[in-house]
């Protein structure tokens, strides 16, 4: 009985994710405000992270919304926040440059379609990526191991750089505006700012 | 198909937990509310509210409930008001909004493990009920991320009102919830590493078998707790709504069954918050900050504290039941003293009635709860032999479905008791700190709790590798 039923129960499932994610998606390309088509981002994102559970990948799933959903769409609309405050804007909505874009995911599209109408062999009982499967294989330090933590360490180095460099980048701005300059250096830095800021305006 | 409820008493149980606990933690809310009225007024030496009344006919009692009839009138006023919609705002976002933090709130509660799995016989082979609603592997990591959506809610809400003061409010809010979910992660991830897993299940169980995360993870402990403060929006980290700044914050614009929607998140948030720090630093669902002494069972996973309560289960809630029903007629004798002081000071004849007939109910209503409670620990002591109903099975031991129900009704009690510890922490707190600055929140986030938290994890690291 509850065999039929969780089976019955995952189409199900699958149906409104689907339906979910392909009406964001629409939404995605139609709205007219940024955040309405955050918003919709989101949604898209969720309803993946739906799909991906129900494909036996809960530590996928997890990271989907954790790192997507959660994370970088949540930047995104600060971003939007932040840069609509003064002006409530919108933008057109399909114009010919969407259009000629759109030929991007159709081509995917018929990929993927063609991908799975190969019926690649898949074992439907794997648990494919769950915390307990993805961390040994990740973290084998052994020499015979796959070596993909080397490769983890290298993205974390790559990312402390990043961070680095964003708040070198922002702590000049911050100290160019500060009322007290410190030195002459900066002072005269702080000056070109602000003529610089006066031009534009 | 009565039948099949009958033979398949656990698929049933496990059908029903996702309606029944989110329905039972939710009463709660209207606890806690009392408990922030009662408390603020407790710590700031007044009355408190005394004044909402339903009158009784019948037995011609004006009844106050403590204060419990204000929630009564806050809900009939919030959901009875005009739905106003101001008309500058995003109409769609703007009704949008309020639902998203208390549907993030009650996804939380599905992942705390509320009771130690149960094993049972299904047919040939064992089967277990988790005390979770989701059962993951990564169980905290699915909870930060529905605490991350959680902060879509005052974002859109802000945004979507179109208003100054709530752009403000919201930009606040999700900058100060970005910043403290660092340290949030980080702090928890001590706790984590110790145990080897992220299943907030093993969390508990490894609590059982060593001790309480508190006693060996005091800083990180401390740092989730703040973080908590900050994530549930609480003061001292209420930026966001900032009343004395920017009038009401992101629910400036947000009135009636909108505005209570957003209130009832913060309590939510505030229970599920609580209910976090209990399972990952107070033993969640465990009794007693050690393993318990229990012959024959030295395997390192057998969950001792679990196993323990189900061999002494008439004795422990015997004790729970009769600690009740002390903490009940020790309340009554109070409200007699109370009555007796009323009756010496009142002028008014007709108030000191009314007040008599009053606290005679409520006397009458805690004596009478708490015998009850004493007799019921006297039955449970006599009746509740336990010790001998467990078998064996596959280095399982099975018990019979009733002791597996009074079991986790028990340790469902006991990770409510001490949530609720924290839960008046959070009151405590709000009435005692003021409101810090944002730069301040900011400055303690990124340059205090971030570092501490780093050297915490590495420190834990080192002995871990250590110790193992």
């Amino acid at each position: 009985m509850f065999e039929s039923l969780n089976h019955s129960l995952g189409t199900i499932y699958f149906g409104a994710f689907a339906i979910i994610a392909v009406a964001c998606a629409i939404g995605l390309l139609v709205v007219r405000h940024p955040l309405s088509g955050a918003i919709n981002l989101v949604g898209v994102m969720l309803a993946l992270s739906g799909i991906y559970a129900l494909l036996d990948s809960p530590f996928l799933a997890v990271l989907q919304i954790l790192v997507y959903a959660g994370a970088i769409m949540m930047l995104v609309v600060f971003v939007i926040m932040v840069l609509n405050q003064a002006k409530d804007h919108r933008v057109p909505g399909l114009d010919w440059f969407s259009v000629i874009t759109l030929a991007v995911p159709v081509v995917i599209g018929f990929m993927l379609v063609s991908t799975v109408r190969m019926n690649l062999p898949a074992s439907p009982d794997a648990q494919r990526a769950t915390v307990e499967v993805l961390a040994p294989r990740l973290f084998d330090v052994t020499a015979a191991g796959p070596g993909y933590y080397l490769l983890f360490e290298l993205i974390g180095i790559l990312l402390l750089v990043a961070v680095v460099a964003a708040v070198l980048l922002a702590k000049r701005s911050l100290d160019t505006s500060a009322s007290e300059p410190d030195s002459a250096d900066s002072a005269r830095e702080a000056q070109e700012v602000q003529k610089e800021s006066h031009g534009a305006h | 198909m009565f039948d099949w409820i009958l033979a398949n008493p656990y698929a049933v149980a496990g059908l029903l937990l996702p309606i029944v606990i989110p329905l039972v933690v939710f009463q709660i809310l209207p606890l806690l509310v009392l408990i922030e009225r009662r408390g603020a007024a407790f710590i700031q030496d007044r009355a408190g509210p005394n004044r909402a009344y339903i009158y009784i006919p019948v037995l011609g009692v004006k009844l106050r409930a403590f204060g419990m009839i204000y929630n009564a009138t806050d809900a009939v006023k919030l959901l009875f008001k005009e739905n106003f919609i101001p008309p500058f705002v995003h109409k769609g976002w703007y009704l949008f909004a309020p639902g998203i933090p208390v549907i993030t709130g009650l996804l939380g509660l599905a992942l705390i493990p509320w009771f130690a799995p149960m094993s049972y016989v299904a047919g040939e082979s064992l089967a277990v009920l988790s005390g979770q609603m989701i059962e993951a592997n990564s169980g905290i990591l699915l909870l930060f991320a529905f605490g991350g959506l959680g902060v879509y809610g005052i974002v859109l809400g802000s945004w979507a009102s179109n208003s100054k003061y709530s752009l403000l409010g919201g930009m606040r809010a999700s900058a100060m919830m970005i910043s403290y979910e660092v340290s949030m992660g980080l702090s928890v991830m001590g706790m984590l590493m110790l145990v080897g897993s992220l299943g907030l299940t093993q969390v508990v169980e490894w609590q059982g078998a060593h001790t309480w995360g508190i006693v060996v993870q005091p800083i990180g402990f401390l740092l989730f707790l703040v973080s908590m403060f900050a994530e549930c929006n609480r003061n001292p980290f209420d930026v966001a709504e900032g009343e004395s700044e920017i009038v009401a914050g992101f629910h400036t614009e947000f009135n009636g069954v909108k505005f209570m929607t957003f209130m009832t998140a913060e309590y939510l948030h505030v229970i599920a918050a609580s209910v976090l720090l209990a399972t990952v630093y107070l033993g969640g669902y465990q009794l007693l900050p050690l393993p318990l002494p229990l012959d024959g069972f030295d395997a390192p996973w057998v969950d001792l504290n679990t196993l323990w309560l189900k061999n002494h289960l008439g004795i422990i809630a015997g004790l729970m039941l009769a600690g009740g029903g002390a903490g009940l007629l020790g309340f009554a004798y109070l409200l007699v003293g109370r009555r007796r002081t009323y009756q010496a000071n009142d002028a008014n004849a007709v108030l000191k009635a009314e007040r008599s007939k009053e606290y005679g109910l409520y006397i009458a209503v805690f004596a009478l709860g708490g015998l009850g409670m004493l007799a019921g620990a006297v039955a449970s002591v006599m009746l509740m032999h336990t010790a001998a109903l467990g078998q064996t099975i596959n280095n399982t031991v099975i018990f019979p479905g009733w002791v597996n129900a009074v079991t986790a009704f028990i340790q469902f009690n006991i990770l409510i008791g001490k949530a609720m510890l924290f839960c008046w922490l959070f009151v405590w707190v709000r009435w005692t700190l003021p409101r810090f600055r944002y730069d301040q929140i900011m400055a303690l986030g990124w340059k205090v709790m971030l570092n501490i938290a780093l050297v915490n994890l590495l420190v834990t690291a080192v002995i871990a590798k250590l110790v193992r």
